[in-house]
């Protein structure tokens, strides 16, 4: 399954790199009541049936559209936002390879739950829901470590 | 924008071995002036989606000496474009680009360091510490005709490992390679070391 698929991503470095901006991200988040990624229905009711399609998913909407979107002078804050997106853009790929192999089916849930979150993400402005967005990496890098427990270093 | 004067830095090249990376780049020279340099990175994914971002590198921002250590800045397995400039005062010279980004895929990775050793019956490896990214992957046997080869993956670090314990009069090899999950990639096996238990390492 998908586990064989990202079972030589690093994810912990990755961890890592949120955690030494996440505070910093986080104060700057002036929507604290609305959430765009850990709304109940969406990612913690994927079933593994969907991990891999939700996986591709989420990598595609963080880096087509919230990296894209985020503006960033901190030097250090910008280093640690670059070390993630080509990791995820490494994941992207590695994910590709596999999709060769293996089925990456995206089914009506997946699609509906990926649908919320770009839903979400369209209803504020748009620096707003990318700097959103990046505060609540680790509810992702929490769900593929929940759903690839094999993957982290 | 300074007044371009300065000469661009040239030969830009990285040396990478066992996954640390080193920028190097042939010295600008101004007689009796100090020259800093500017170095700059750009992932894969700020070349696709951001191409005007270039990020300051973490320790050579500036610096003086004709090298930078991007080991820090190096953090994913994409291609990384690097490049540098030069200053002096408010001179500031053209940037230089390396030739080729550079992957951290194309480390050189090599044998590990290992130190093998009798504790009485004990058959102990102590292996050097290269980093959280390094795995061992350790084979030991008994030097008979035959003999099976065990293996023991070890992710411990510069510490003592218990391989096997062994027989009076017999000996026993092991030989060691690095695994890095981040690149995919092992190193060569190192030498075999041979101990015997009432005996001192044998050479092979």
């Amino acid at each position: 399954g998908l586990r064989r698929c990202l079972i030589s991503m690093d994810i912990h470095h990755i961890e890592e790199a949120f955690q030494e901006i996440k505070k910093t991200i986080q104060a700057k988040d002036t929507f604290q009541n609305v959430t765009i990624l850990s709304t109940s229905e969406t990612l913690h009711s994927i079933k593994p049936l969907d991990v891999c399609c939700m996986t591709k998913n989420l990598l595609a909407f963080y880096v087509d559209k919230v990296f894209k979107d985020h503006r960033e002078l901190n030097p250090q804050i910008l280093r640690k936002i670059s070390s993630i997106a080509n990791s995820f853009l490494y994941m992207q790929k590695a994910l590709q390879q596999c999709q060769e192999q293996m089925q990456c089916h995206c089914r009506d849930e997946a699609t509906n739950a990926t649908r919320i979150i770009h839903d979400n993400y369209d209803q504020l402005e748009v620096r707003s829901a990318a700097i959103k967005s990046l505060g609540e990496l680790d509810v992702f890098l929490a769900w593929i470590d929940k759903n690839h427990q094999g993957t982290s270093a | 924008d300074g007044v371009t004067v300065l000469p661009a830095p040239q030969n830009l090249s990285v040396q990478s071995t066992n996954m640390k990376h080193l920028l190097t780049w042939s010295p600008v020279t101004v007689p009796g002036e100090i020259i800093y340099y500017f170095v700059e990175y750009q992932g894969e994914y700020e070349s696709l989606y951001m191409s005007h971002i270039w990020i300051p590198s973490s320790w050579c921002s500036p610096t003086e000496g004709p090298e930078c250590d991007i080991t820090d800045d190096i953090t994913a397995t994409v291609p990384y474009k690097l490049r540098v400039r030069a200053t002096l005062g408010s001179q500031t010279s053209a940037w230089s680009t390396l030739q080729h980004p550079f992957n951290r895929n194309s480390t050189t990775l090599t044998p590990p360091v290992m130190e093998v050793t009798k504790d009485g019956f004990h058959l102990v490896i102590k292996l050097e510490d290269l980093g959280p990214q390094f795995e061992f992957l350790v084979a030991y046997w008994r030097r008979e005709p035959g003999a099976k080869e065990h293996v023991k993956v070890v992710r411990s670090r510069g510490i003592p490992v218990h391989l096997e314990t062994m027989e009076p009069g017999a000996a026993y090899c092991v030989k060691v390679q690095t695994f890095v999950k981040a690149i995919r990639r092992h190193s060569p096996f190192s030498q075999a070391e041979c101990v015997k238990v009432q005996g001192e390492t044998l050479p092979l």
